[in-house]
């Protein structure tokens, strides 16, 4: 028990150290960022009809020319304080905007997540089983190049097919367009999140798809395997007697690394689908200058991925005894 | 990138179209809706407050919610909305504006002289985007009568008092009233759902005519997610770029919008050596010489720019205000490389053997700079540079971060984009800074031109003021027509799809920036029944 709370404790110190360097790491690219706020939200023709003294109060509002050092620590010590900040673009505090934001694509996110494992591990053992039958060559080609295509370009594809064309699915947005919120339900919302959600999650089952297929024509022909079926088991019962748990080990680490692989990917399905979620407001905010809000969401991605990834080493343990924490020993 | 994924995207649409013919399936709107789709930097981050920019700022349009004191009619000239008269005292320095007694925020209490003179304290202290420095105070001088006293004489003053919407003196908190705006315009705000759309109602106790529009929905969609979106008949108006223009969807015409959204270059007018106070070097010797910037700006065939670079729809920009009342006609000019040439030869830039220019053994050559990620003006740097090579000069583009560009336009031409609804811009490119005694882009100067913009600002009547805005451009003998300080190439058009039936009303020449313009009279369009 000890053991299991020294090692969680040094998870989260270990959680603590990265999300400094990731905030100093992203404090820096963006201090080095060549975009000048005042062009980029002003405007140049605007700037050009002001004149020089409210061209220096804007400056000093967007903090033009002060150190990236002082800002650094400043915003750090609001941090500590519990202060994240007020997003200079949206004038209003980041949490907020955040909170917002992840509200919308969170429901989203988590389906096409799920999806994504599920479908990936399927479909993977599928492909190894069938691997020499036009099934398993099928998925293992359409995998590869779906890995391969960029994901706003699938959901353009999608678009294309299901609104454009089939004119079954909504076109974007998150919500029907013009709809008041309270007649909104939630099964407008569903509507709405099936494509983006599909996108994602088919850009994401690819890569598990892939690794699943490998590992399940290794177990295959694997001895214990071969031995399992020789002692007259049918194949299903191999595969869920000796197969699933192997299998499980490399789907599971993929799946809970690719969550950063599903945020990523969110931000360009987003703007395909004029989803209103948590990518939207990255990109306003590094291409607009908002310093308060990109380290924002910088910061809540990093802690998602980090929790999936503490989460993967948890469930290790659960599902491969070898590896459980604390309990090896015993 | 845009062109591919254009390309791209009609391939996939004809092949969608072989496949199977594309239901008709209208979407619900008519009648007295409309749902359109601009884009999503279009979209009002800090919400619909004029403080912060609504309606105001570098994209100038109609701010719906609220009402101005005046407003901007197509042809760019001045009329009243809330303001029923005004006047300036004979100084020039005190503008006296009345205004009606009829006007009412959606909250039922009267519009009065005290929330407009509040509306105008609060941007002067706090705009994010309009420079009030120009304001001394306001004076309330009875419940619909009001003085704004000024600096120094400005008589674009009507212009300014046509962007800024009236907010409600007892209602306004910065922190919440761009969430859940409160005005007396044609529209209230019915509901925003931020990163997607904002849904307005007509306001029932509007002081003018009732729209006939009585519903607008706007969409904030990517340019691929807009153009789907009218393939898919799920929005009545759509912004376009160019590269899809020739894929028309069905039941959509294109609406091609004239626009002052210019392109440009600064030609540094002075010859070098001198530096500024942090060290940056200022001048240029080839562009320095009046002829050399005098033929480039007879030698730039704008029309091949437009077809080239463009796709066509644009139009030749011979200044930095064409179509406003404030430009003069003499700034056009005509295609005449032969003319170029001549004036290049007798200002002695004779051709060297590799067929560049050379003039006391400096050649005529210079960079042709461009904010990279710019990708119309990186194409008109190169398209430039191309036809510059025929006159015998040689201009290389350069591709340059906004970082190092202010800089770099001192001493090389540097690739701009301008247009808005206020003289003063034609005043902050062209007038001199009392430090450096050159203008602030580009540097430039001429007594003759800033006495006569100065005389303009100092007009006490608008029609007197256009023709001196004309006359520092000509004046019969020189003025910047003659001096070319910028050398303006194109006007960008703005592109919309449109659904059949639906009548779009006049616009006025849209300034720079894609966005909310389009919607300026929504109030008056209609649909075909």
């Amino acid at each position: 028990m000890k053991k299991r709370i020294k090692w969680i404790a040094g998870k989260l110190l270990r959680m603590g150290l990265l999300l400094f360097g990731v905030s100093v790491l992203s404090f820096l690219l963006a201090s080095a960022s060549p975009v000048d706020p005042l062009q980029t939200n002003i405007g140049q023709a605007a700037l050009g009809a002001m004149s020089p003294e409210q061209i220096t109060r804007l400056e000093s509002y967007w903090q033009v020319g002060t150190p990236a050092l002082e800002r650094y620590l400043r915003w750090g010590a609001d941090l500590l304080r519990g202060d994240w900040g007020t997003s200079l673009l949206y004038r209003r505090p980041v949490l907020a905007v955040v909170g917002e934001r992840l509200a919308n694509s969170a429901g989203m996110l988590a389906c096409a997540w799920i999806f994504s494992g599920v479908l990936g591990l399927l479909l993977g053992m599928l492909a190894g089983l069938y691997r020499e039958k036009t099934a398993g060559k099928l998925i293992h080609r359409c995998s590869l190049v779906l890995s391969a295509l960029p994901t706003f370009w699938l959901g353009l594809v999608l678009l294309v097919v299901f609104a454009v064309w089939l004119r079954v699915l909504p076109i974007g947005l998150s919500v029907p367009a013009g709809m008041e919120a309270s007649i909104v339900t939630g099964g407008d919302r569903l509507r709405h999140a099936i494509l983006p959600g599909l996108t994602l999650s088919l850009s994401g089952a690819a890569s598990i798809t892939l690794h699943t297929r490998e590992k399940m024509t290794e177990i295959m022909a694997s001895d214990y395997f071969w031995f399992a079926k020789a002692r007259g088991e049918s194949t299903m019962l191999c595969i869920w007697r000796h197969g699933l748990r192997n299998l499980l080990l490399p789907a599971m680490t993929l799946q809970f690394a690719c969550i950063s692989e599903i945020i990523g990917g969110s931000l360009l399905a987003e703007q395909v689908f004029s989803y209103p979620g948590l990518g939207q407001a990255a990109v306003t905010a590094g291409l607009g200058g908002d310093f308060p809000l990109l380290l924002g969401v910088t910061m809540a991605c990093s802690v998602l991925v980090f929790l999936g990834n503490f989460a993967a080493d948890l469930l290790y343990g659960v599902v491969d005894p070898r590896i459980r924490k604390g309990g090896s020993a015993a | 990138m845009r062109r591919i994924l254009a390309l791209a995207l009609a391939l996939s649409l004809s092949l969608a179209a072989c496949a199977a013919p594309a239901p008709q399936t209208r979407s619900a709107n008519s009648g007295d809706q409309v749902t359109a789709a601009i884009s999503i930097e279009s979209e009002p981050e800090a919400g619909f407050d004029p403080v912060y920019g609504w309606g105001a700022g570098e994209h100038v349009h109609e701010p719906l919610i609220q009402s101005t004191l005046t407003v901007t009619m197509p042809d760019l000239t001045i009329a009243n909305d809330l303001a029923t008269d005004f006047s300036v005292s004979e100084d020039a320095l005190t503008w006296r504006v009345s205004i009606r007694d009829d006007a009412y925020f959606t909250d039922e209490k009267q519009l009065t002289a005290k929330d407009v003179a509040f509306t105008y304290q609060t941007v002067k202290q706090e705009s994010s985007v309009n420079d009030f420095t120009m304001l001394r105070e306001v004076r309330v001088v009875d419940d619909v009568t009001l003085e704004f006293v000024l600096e120094h004489p400005y008589s674009a003053w009507p212009y300014v008092m046509s962007t800024i919407g009236i907010v409600p003196a007892h209602a306004y908190d910065a922190a919440t009233y761009g969430q859940a705006p409160i005005g007396s315009g044609r529209y209230l705000l019915k509901q925003w759902d931020k990163g997607q759309q904002a849904i307005f109602e007509a306001n029932p106790n509007y002081y003018g005519v009732a729209p006939k529009i009585r519903r607008l929905t706007v969409l904030f969609m990517a340019e691929e997610a807009a153009f789907l979106a009218a393939q898919a008949g799920q929005v009545d108006v759509a912004y376009t770029a160019a590269a899809y223009a020739a894929q028309a969807p069905s039941d959509y015409s294109l609406l091609v919008c004239k626009t002052v959204d210019n392109r440009g270059f600064n030609l540094p007018a002075v010859a070098p050596g001198a530096v500024t106070a942090q060290g940056v070097p200022i001048g240029n010797f080839v562009t320095a010489d009046p002829a050399v910037r005098r033929a480039m700006n007879l030698g730039i065939d704008r029309q091949a720019l437009i077809d080239d670079v463009l796709d066509g729809y644009g139009t030749p920009a011979y200044s930095v205000c064409d179509g406003l009342p404030w430009q003069s006609p003499q700034a056009v000019v005509f295609y005449d490389p032969q003319q170029a040439q001549q004036l290049l030869d007798e200002a002695g830039w004779v051709r060297s053997q590799d067929g560049i220019r050379v003039k006391d053994g400096v050649r005529a050559e210079f960079s042709l700079v461009y904010p990279a990620g710019d990708s119309v003006r990186q194409t008109l740097a190169a398209a430039v540079a191309a036809q510059l090579g025929t006159l015998g000069i040689a201009a290389s583009p350069e591709g340059v971060g906004w970082d190092s560009a202010y800089d770099r336009a001192l001493s090389q031409p540097l690739a701009w984009g301008w247009g808005a609804h206020t003289p003063m811009e034609l005043y902050q490119l062209h007038h001199t800074q009392s430090e450096s005694g050159l203008a602030l882009y580009t540097p430039y100067a001429s007594e003759a031109v800033d006495r006569y913009m100065d005389e303009a600002l100092a007009s006490r009547d608008l029609e007197q003021a256009y023709t001196l805005w004309q006359k520092a451009q000509w004046d019969g003998q020189g003025g910047i027509v003659q001096d070319v300080p910028w050398l303006w190439l194109v006007n960008i058009d703005h592109l919309f799809w449109v659904r059949d039936g639906l009548t779009v009303a006049e616009q006025k020449i849209q300034p720079h920036g894609h966005g909310w313009s389009i919607l300026n009279q929504i109030d008056q369009w209609s649909w075909k029944s």
